[in-house]
């Protein structure tokens, strides 16, 4: 394990820029333990300061640190982005194997619920969701509904997948052999579509933490937790670009983007490490075939 | 060209002594596909009422044109039909599962018994047969390690040991298939199939996608490892070359039925089913000038067979008897076998 991340730190540039991007966001979430500040104290710093070296990205209208409010903050969005991911890739990942593997009714119905996520129109659901939640929307619910919607697109993939897995020899060989369905999708399938899922886990938090964003700075959800949302929907209530205080503003998107950067290079690089035929190509051993 | 004979690679049978029961009895077997679209039902008759058996530490080929079955044929006796293939008819019975049953009517846990260590599979096709994206350590360990028991060291001892046999050294265990050669992939789905040193391999066309170079060493190679560790082997192909190279026994196969079975030789030097006929006449001889004669017309189609016999058609001997009447596979000499009705005293 060790190895493969030094290999991929040292051959591949994708990962390099990817990993220190998330580095400094995962830092940045790090350091919310250390912070002086309560996240939900308002008045505990003077208001509207600009950068300086006391505050390094500034204080709030609301007299909070920036630096210190961001670092909850992004902890939340990212606990939240990786909560939804793994929830959906769970779901995702068993519906697709199952229905591509088994075939049959299992297939159609499976499919065709799948396919109603897909025509459903997501954003309107979520802000009904707010509306009809409006208290018990708190963010683990946001997650959960989230990931139940947003597991469909990847168990169609999967499914594709898992439905040219199902003619290959080796899955004769291992229903030959005695494997079980569920041996045979867990060892023999589920690595041959790690990659994918790899990728559109870390594409998956890229759309649940930008809905996330987007639903907080319309401020259809618990705006009170902080997370960068609602750091932006705050500063949008105080009007911060119309009244100068732009770093509220500013460090936040800056973080997001480097959140997002960071994860869409780290699933561009873990696609090509995963695949041992392009990871020895850019190693530059003419091995195999 | 290999000699790894040591103590724990005796045969585990005396192949001599009194005639045994065969490893594989085969009788009147009909597995057909049936399918229904849009409620029209179709049925294809891919293997329709075959019988035949193989016998102790013999290799037995079967040999026919493509969609004459032969492939179904093996997943009937191997047990691995998915649908829409179904067994219709007939027996199944291999000497060591109990109660002298059809493998079809073997519960899962009696057939988990017999897979890989009774009985196992070369699948048609090197190239797909490992796991790409597994390293072929794991793909012993998901096949077979259940079957030949042991963990960790004393499992891998045993692998490293019969991948000798294949002349394999044990690095391949860490590479990924793709990291293989044709030849050194099939040799480890040969090393994989034989592990628990079943009593009978199945062979799907084992060397169709190699080239004639490396062909010969690993049809040496299958004859090698099928001596040494005692099993018989059922081999289909196409491949007439293949046949005559390595099979004991050859059994020629056209629209879903068996129509000549003799030992190799015999079958060569005097095939006696006009389509046999056909088809040895059909392989080139050094020095042959004359061009070959060409039989009109297709292989039968299996929804729709002739009726009578289903090489009619087709049959420069065809009687009007043909045309209404199944000829059956009987005994032309002891060990020659025809199905058909211009042929020795089947009157």
């Amino acid at each position: 394990m060790l190895a493969t991340l030094r290999d991929l730190m040292i051959y591949n540039p994708e990962f390099r820029i990817g990993a220190i991007l998330l580095g400094l966001v995962a830092g940045m979430a790090a350091l919310s333990l250390a912070s002086p500040y309560a996240p939900l104290d308002t008045f505990v710093v003077a208001p509207d300061l600009p950068p300086s070296f006391a505050h390094p990205f500034g204080t709030t209208s609301r007299g909070q640190d920036v630096f210190w409010q961001l670092t909850f903050a992004i902890r939340n969005t990212l606990t939240f982005g990786i909560v939804v991911a793994v929830l959906s890739r769970l779901l995702s990942l068993a519906i697709g194997l199952l229905a591509g593997y088994k075939g049959g009714w299992v297939d159609r119905v499976l499919m065709a619920i799948n396919d109603t996520f897909i025509a459903i129109p997501l954003f309107p659901i979520l802000v009904l969701f707010y509306f009809v939640l409006r208290d018990a929307m708190s963010w683990a619910a946001l997650a959960i509904i989230m990931a139940l919607l947003g597991w469909a697109y990847d168990a169609r993939l999967i499914r594709a997948l898992a439905l040219s897995l199902k003619t290959r020899e080796f899955t004769y060989t291992g229903v030959f052999s005695g494997m079980t369905t569920r041996e045979l999708l867990v060892r023999e399938h589920l690595p041959y579509v790690m990659p994918i899922v790899f990728a559109t886990t870390m594409n998956n938090m890229n759309w649940s933490i930008g809905l996330e964003v987007t639903l907080s700075v319309l401020g259809f959800t618990d705006i009170n937790s902080p997370t960068v949302g609602s750091m932006i929907y705050w500063a949008n209530q105080h009007t911060a670009l119309v009244a100068g205080v732009w770093w509220w503003i500013a460090f936040p998107v800056i973080l997001l983007v480097a959140l997002f950067i960071g994860l869409f290079l780290l699933a561009v690089s873990m696609n090509e490490h995963i695949d041992p035929r392009s990871r020895l190509r850019r190693m530059g051993a003419e091995g195999g075939a | 060209m290999t000699a790894t004979p040591a103590a724990d690679r005796e045969p585990k049978r005396a192949s001599a002594g009194a005639p045994r029961e065969p490893v594989l009895t085969v009788e009147d077997l009909k597995a057909y596909y049936r399918t229904r679209h849009f409620g029209i039902e179709r049925e294809v008759r891919a293997v329709d009422g075959v019988s035949f058996e193989v016998r102790d530490n013999e290799i037995y080929g079967l040999a026919g044109e493509s969609s004459s079955g032969k492939s179904t044929l093996l997943k009937a006796v191997a047990a691995a039909m998915r649908p829409p293939l179904q067994v219709v008819g007939g027996t199944v019975r291999m000497r060591f599962l109990a109660g002298a049953k059809s493998l079809h009517q073997a519960s899962s846990a009696e057939l988990a018994q017999l897979r890989w260590r009774r009985l196992s599979y070369i699948m048609q096709g090197s190239m797909s047969a490992l796991n790409p994206v597994r390293r072929v350590r794991r793909s012993f360990e998901d096949f077979a390690a259940r079957h030949l028991g042991g963990t960790g060291a004393a499992f891998e001892a045993k692998v490293v040991a019969h991948l000798e046999l294949v002349r394999l050294d044990k690095g391949v265990l860490d590479a990924y298939p793709h990291e293989l050669s044709g030849g050194m992939r099939q040799r480890v789905t040969i090393a994989l199939a034989t592990l628990c040193r079943p009593d009978l391999v199945i062979a799907d066309e084992p060397t169709t996608a190699l080239d004639v170079v490396v062909q010969k060493d690993v049809l040496d190679m299958i004859r090698d490892v099928q001596r040494q560790v005692g099993s018989s082997l059922l081999l289909v192909t196409h491949d007439l070359g293949v046949h005559a190279y390595l099979t004991d026994r050859l059994a020629i196969m056209y629209g879903g039925r068996l129509v000549e079975e003799a030992p190799t030789e015999t079958l060569f030097r005097s095939p006696q089913h006009p389509y046999s006929k056909h088809l040895i006449a059909s392989l080139p001889r050094i020095g042959e000038e004359a061009p070959k004669v060409t039989l009109t017309g297709g292989p039968p189609n299996l929804a729709e067979p002739p009726p009578g016999c289903r090489f009619h058609p087709r049959c420069p001997l065809v009687m009007e008897r043909c045309r209404r009447e199944t000829p059956a596979l009987t005994r032309l000499a002891p060990h020659h076998r025809v199905a058909c009705f211009a042929v020795g005293g089947q009157a």
